[in-house]
């Protein structure tokens, strides 16, 4: 293993931040608090946490609309994070965006587009400037399977690699495009990986069960992008726990093929290397998870407590 | 000094790009070949080629990625070739560029340019001949721009390159290869400020683009007939000048808009409604539109011509307000 005892430490409590505060999305969304929709990431964290854990400051990084929590890694507070959710004025659009835009750029966040693959090309943009500012700087650009069949992933992709820009392209392979099983809609098992090679770029593939194997991918990738080498593909296999949207019956599938997947669970694995090694103890980990708690309650309450952005704000931040 | 409109685009983009290294420009064709109507001649050569590329038939990558770019501290004017390309960004142009201020905040400034060339062109056929302001009128956050001539251009694409907000420039395929002195000096031209191209007291035309020219050649022979006619070009599709409309026709009491997009929907449509709401009672006549045939604009030269506006059909119009 070539993952620090501190860095395993800092991945699970990041990890532990990002599962717990999807759940507590699932649960108010259950209440009847979200005004929009929540496509709730639990089970994939890994993907997304483990491959933040080689950053350096000042990167960039493109979130997608799923385990936006995720966000959290860049420095996005779960106060202004839940604030956005509700459409609050405190959020960081101020209610402008919702779910699919938690963002501030000072935290990095480039920004995520509704309509997926988009960003892409806005996560390839930011890789432009990096490498034409030559400030070191690399760009992680995450996507799900879905989004791989969007054409506009495919110019980013070819453009990226041409101009030998530094971007991490990570993609979440959780199975599902809403209903469609991608066995059913994509014509390869492994819709960046396998495709990676005509693009000319590197890959991995890793299970999202295992984090450090994810962290260490990323890391030799990343490693590679801040050589100046240009782009490279980590494909991680995760699987939806949970329906594309909340309310979503997933009627087209096997439940006991999802109940099987759920025991794959990246929180559990990464638990159980750090008791085992004698990193962490159950107790520590009792603590986190009740000061996460406490924490994930505040923020929902500074959300609902939140002012709605004033009425006449609405032309705010259209030029 | 003459400077014809492809090298005024390029002599600006060159000047702004001295002033400031932020600015990248890329497109179709526009490094070595200097872009295929010359509008970019000039820029590899001074600048090389780690600001002037060109890039891959990937319109979505363009857009997409100067957004990217600009967010993250870059200016990037970047090239479409034909606006009719820019339906393969829509999505880009609509969703993203307008949008991605309001929907992520403040911090998110988007300066970018993106230039592309519109119009007829005798014989471009269905796919290169169209005038598309009026769908990005539809996008809020949104700025767009088209000049009629030279000057004009080199002044607003100055003003369109220091904007932090996205803007559409669109350069007429026609004016291109048209000549007009202008200013040794750099000067800028207020986004959202019309220009009255002839001052005339009895009805206004309020032209775009290539239309500002049949506009003009129309008043021309208006005026030997009797009837003084005063154009107004917009300049700034959005923001439009339109307290510069009303003003003209609170002296006129006369409107005809002439545009080259399709009627159904186009600049005349919202432009008379927005008119006839808010100055209804300055109207002594019924506001009437010349703009292109609701077809494809076809290939045979004299089903294009009877396509798209001209000075006859300016004439017919402003003839039957009296």
């Amino acid at each position: 293993m070539s993952i620090s005892n501190e860095k395993a430490i800092d991945m699970y409590k990041e990890l532990l931040a990002v599962r717990m505060a999807e759940e507590k999305l699932v649960e108010i969304y259950a209440l009847g608090k979200v005004p929009g929709h929540i496509h709730s990431g639990v089970g994939e964290e890994a993907a997304y946490v483990a491959p933040l854990m080689t950053k350096n400051d000042g990167d960039y990084a493109k979130f997608t609309h799923r385990v936006i929590a995720a966000t959290h890694v860049m420095g996005i507070t779960f106060n202004e994070m839940f604030a956005e959710i509700l459409g609050k004025d405190t959020g960081t659009s101020h209610g402008r965006g919702g779910v699919n835009h938690v963002a501030h750029l000072k935290n990095g966040i480039v920004g995520v587009a509704g309509s997926l693959g988009v960003d892409t090309e806005v996560a390839v943009g930011a890789g432009v400037s990096c490498k034409y500012l030559e400030n070191g700087k690399i760009v992680y650009c995450f996507n799900g399977d879905g989004t791989h069949s969007r054409g506009n992933v495919h110019e980013a992709m070819n453009l990226a690699s041409m101009w030998k820009l530094p971007v991490l392209f990570v993609c979440d392979d959780n199975q599902f495009a809403i209903s469609a099983n991608h066995a059913n809609t994509i014509c390869t098992p492994n819709p960046a990986y396998d495709r990676a090679p005509g693009y000319a770029m590197p890959a991995r593939l890793v299970e999202g069960d295992d984090p450090i194997a994810v962290y260490e991918a990323a890391k030799e990738l990343t490693d590679y992008i801040r050589e100046g080498k240009g782009p490279a593909v980590l494909e991680v296999k995760t699987y939806r726990w949970r329906g594309h949207f909340e309310g979503d019956q997933c009627a087209y599938r096997d439940a006991s093929v999802t109940e099987e997947m759920r025991k794959r669970d990246c929180i559990a694995t990464l638990e159980k290397y750090l008791l085992d090694n004698g990193i962490m103890s159950a107790e520590d980990m009792e603590l986190l998870k009740n000061e996460l708690a406490v924490e994930l309650d505040q923020a929902v309450e500074y959300a609902e407590t939140s002012p709605e952005p004033a009425l006449d704000s609405v032309y705010r931040n259209v030029y | 000094m003459k400077q014809t409109f492809a090298q005024a685009i390029s002599a600006t983009i060159r000047e702004e790009m001295r002033r400031d290294d932020k600015i990248i420009v890329y497109g179709e064709d526009v490094a070595e070949m200097g872009g295929i109507f010359t509008a970019t001649r000039g820029i590899l050569d001074e600048f090389g080629p780690k600001r002037c590329i060109s890039t891959p038939i990937s319109e979505g990558a363009i857009v997409g990625s100067a957004l990217g770019a600009a967010v993250t501290g870059l200016r990037p004017v970047v090239e479409l070739m034909y606006s009719d390309f820019q339906l393969v960004a829509f999505n880009e142009l609509f969703h993203s560029l307008g949008k991605w201020k309001f929907m992520h905040g403040e911090d998110y400034k988007v300066p970018v340019v993106v230039r592309c060339a519109g119009g007829y062109s005798f014989g471009a056929g269905p796919e290169h001949s169209n005038t598309f302001e009026c769908l990005f009128t539809h996008a809020p956050g949104i700025t767009i721009i088209t000049p009629s001539n030279v000057y004009d251009a080199k002044g607003l694409l100055r003003s369109a390159i220091r904007s932090d907000s996205p803007v559409l420039f669109y350069e007429h395929k026609q004016l291109y290869k048209t000549k007009m002195e202008v200013p040794e000096e750099e000067y800028c031209i207020p986004i959202g400020k019309a220009d009255i191209k002839r001052e005339g007291k009895d009805v206004t035309i309020i032209a775009v683009g290539l239309m500002v020219s049949k506009a003009l050649e129309a008043a021309e022979k208006l005026a030997a007939e009797g009837i003084s006619c005063e154009v107004l070009d917009p300049r700034t599709i959005i923001p439009v000048d339109k307290e510069a409309m009303f003003e003209s026709i609170t002296k006129t009491h006369r409107c005809v808009i002439v545009e080259e997009s399709n009627k159904t929907a186009g600049l005349g449509a919202e432009w008379a409604a927005m008119i006839q709401e808010e100055i209804f009672d300055e109207l002594d006549a019924p506001i009437r539109r010349v703009a292109s045939l609701d077809v494809p604009l076809p290939y045979n030269l004299g089903l294009e011509a009877e396509c798209v506006p001209n000075p006859d059909k300016i004439i017919a119009a402003v003839k039957s307000l009296f």
